[in-house]
């Protein structure tokens, strides 16, 4: 088979020693930051953009990818033994993980964890090996329209889903697009939004607006609000490993959570939060042992750390196939796509076949990997925790000025970085979402760039953005993304003061 | 999840109107700026300025209903992990230890801003020997640069006055 040779061709990139060791390295790394509080997987990767000016693509992404997974592994880790979820993919691993490490069960929930992450991963990847080819293929039909449209509905996902409100969603959306519009317009030329500034022609770099929001923005907020009490670690000493009954209740919820968590990864604004919600909440009604929930029940652990890797794996979909992120960390990897002049999408997989084979094949590796760097060595991993926390934000920060001074030595980046910095620490006190600032940066002109070019090639006439089925039934999905939740809302609180009427009567 | 969280109910914040405002100011700055982009005429199609106009019109939108949402006291942030009461202090120490690269990076090169944002940083979040925090700050920077340098990245001077 067509897939089978390319996919035998990948393994055949990704285990040549060079980029082993970058796997392995990526792996570590990841498994480090989704640990530490404070560092996540996007933050990192950003951060390592620099290097991409002298490692090869292929080398890079299956660090990149390392990375991205690891840091589930990771975040897992100290979701189980501290009850501080180091991502917001292992917040639901929290609840049950916690406990049972509370009862002396912590190896059995580490264990079931990264297996399970390791189940999912696997499941994932070879979800992704046969599905993307395929989707590549639909997306060579795509026209301008259709891009653009799909891109709209990036946005409106993203803003929905993403953060609490509706209002701040698409404030952050909106704040993500109008930085994106700075700069040199590539259509004609025109200088747009530079106040004068030479050093903005080239725009506002990604990698500066995501280390600023996150890495200084989350440093201002902590220092801020640190608490001196010293987290405590639960002893691992006493927990024994999974048993047989451990065993057979967690291989279902590794498997549909598998299930639950690539399709919604795959989605335009998936993430890895929501299938984490979802198996919970599954896995609890499907238990035969409900009354363990919240007590520790291990069903609640494998199935949402499955969720969480399946997602991971989903995620590379639309990113890989139609240059689409759904995350921030999809929207670092494409940024650093970008940086090496490759744009993903349908045509990367004719041009670049091994650069996607090998880091398909790199994740099989990866997940390997990470089992084994989890499994055993896990209590090393949480020693990293006993790093004071003003060494950690310290580092963050050297690190951060690292990533912005090291990519072209400018000091209007390091301006950029100071107010871009108090404006992730406002977006963190009010609770405005990151992502879509992200999404909206990197995604933002390429829309644009579709837009005109649907306009252009149709003189004009509007009608053209629902010319094509798919542009139209894009377009309508992504208005039912945006009308359905206020609806919903609505008729049910509705449905409460009906339902509470008579109560007040009487 | 939702058992804890709905149980410590939110305290009533300030009315957070600033923020609408910042964003409609935001948007105003890109409205106008549209008007300064000249559009090519022989252009088929949307010009440059159409995009900086729709960005600024959206912005101007969501500023004006953040700030009628904030006045009417339906804001509602959750800041659910605040355990301890925010310290303009620490604050203050950990943004000077941000900006002081402004300052510094030219003249002084990186590895000494590292070193100084580091010890403002760690001052900020408590630490008080900033002898030993200073000593860690420099190391860290400086193997940050040779590291780069090494990988052909440049982070500027080591010591630019020095030469």
């Amino acid at each position: 088979m067509d897939i089978l040779n390319q996919l035998i061709g990948g393994f055949a990139v990704a285990l040549q020693p060079i980029n082993l060791f970058w796997a392995f390295v990526g792996c570590a790394l990841g498994t480090a930051v989704g640990v530490l509080p404070g560092i996540g997987p996007a933050l990192t990767i950003a951060l390592l953009m620099p290097v991409t000016a002298q490692v090869n693509p292929a080398s890079a992404f299956i660090m990149f990818a390392g990375i991205l997974y690891g840091a589930l592994y990771g975040g897992s880790t100290t979701s189980i033994l501290l009850n501080t979820p180091g991502e917001s993919g292992s917040v639901m691993t929290a609840l049950e993980g916690n406990r049972m490490a509370r009862t002396g069960r912590g190896a059995a929930a580490l264990a079931t964890a990264a297996i399970g992450s390791f189940v999912a991963g696997t499941v994932g990847t070879l979800a992704l090996t046969f599905l993307a080819p395929a989707i590549a293929e639909l997306a060579f039909v795509f026209g301008p329209e259709d891009y653009f449209a799909l891109m709209v509905l990036s946005f409106t996902s993203v803003a929905v889903v993403m953060g609490r409100s509706l209002l701040r969603g698409f404030a952050s959306l909106f704040f993500g697009l109008a930085l994106g519009t700075i700069g040199i317009d590539t259509q004609t030329g025109q200088t747009r939004m530079v106040f004068g500034m030479l050093e903005l022609l080239d725009g506002i770099s990604f990698t500066v607006v995501l280390v600023s929001l996150f890495a200084i923005g989350e440093t201002l907020y902590v220092a801020s609000r640190h608490s001196s009490a010293p987290a405590a670690i639960n002893p691992l000493s006493g927990g024994h490993w999974m048993t047989r009954q451990d065993w057979v209740r967690s291989w279902k919820p590794w498997l549909r959570g598998s299930v639950i968590g690539f399709p919604i990864g795959a989605l335009p604004a998936g993430g890895t939060e929501i299938p984490t919600f979802l198996s919970y909440a599954l896995e609890r009604r499907l238990s035969k042992h409900p009354e363990e929930f919240g007590q520790g029940a291990i069903e609640g652990v494998a199935g949402p750390e499955a969720a969480n890797n399946a997602a991971a794996a989903g995620i590379l979909v639309p990113l890989l196939t139609l240059g689409l992120p759904s995350t921030a960390t999809a929207a670092v990897l494409l940024a650093a796509f970008q940086n090496y002049g490759l744009q993903p999408g349908p045509m990367l997989f004719a041009t670049n076949p091994d650069l996607l084979w090998g880091l398909i094949a790199s994740l099989y590796i990866g997940n390997l990997i990470l089992l084994v760097l989890n499994l055993p060595l896990v209590g090393i991993w949480v020693r990293l925790l006993l790093i004071p926390r003003q060494y950690i934000y310290g580092g963050i920060v050297v690190f951060a000025l690292v990533g912005v001074w090291g990519l072209s030595t400018s000091w209007v980046d390091l301006a950029l970085m100071c107010g871009l910095g108090l404006i992730g620490y406002i977006a963190r006190v009010y609770d405005f979402p990151i992502a879509p600032v992200l999404i909206g940066l990197i995604l933002g002109p390429q829309a644009e760039i579709q837009l005109r070019r649907a306009l252009a090639v149709s003189q004009d006439d509007w009608s053209v953005l629902v010319g094509t089925p798919i542009s139209a039934s894009l377009l309508g999905i992504a208005a039912l993304v945006l009308i359905l939740p206020p609806l919903l809302a609505y008729r049910r609180r509705r449905a409460e003061l009906r339902s509470a009427e008579p109560v007040s009567a009487n | 999840m939702s058992g804890a969280e709905q149980a410590r109910r939110p305290e009533p914040r300030r009315r957070p109107w600033w923020l609408g405002l910042a964003l409609a100011v935001m948007g105003a700055l890109w409205l106008n700026g549209a008007r300064g982009i000249a559009s090519t005429t022989n252009y088929i199609g949307l010009g440059p300025a159409a995009i900086v106009l729709a960005v600024g019109l959206g912005l101007t939108i969501l500023g004006v209903l953040l700030m009628l949402q904030a006045l009417r006291g339906e804001f509602g942030t959750v800041d659910d992990e605040a355990e301890a009461p925010p310290s303009r202090r620490a604050f203050l120490f950990a943004l000077a230890g941000v900006a002081v690269p402004l300052l510094t990076m030219q003249s002084l090169g990186f590895p000494v801003t590292a070193m100084l944002a580091f010890a403002l940083v760690t001052h900020g979040f408590g630490s008080r020997r900033t002898i030993l925090d200073l000593a860690i700050g420099f190391v860290l920077g400086s193997a940050a640069w040779f590291g780069f340098s090494g990988l052909g990245i440049s982070l500027g001077g080591f010591l630019p006055l020095i030469g």
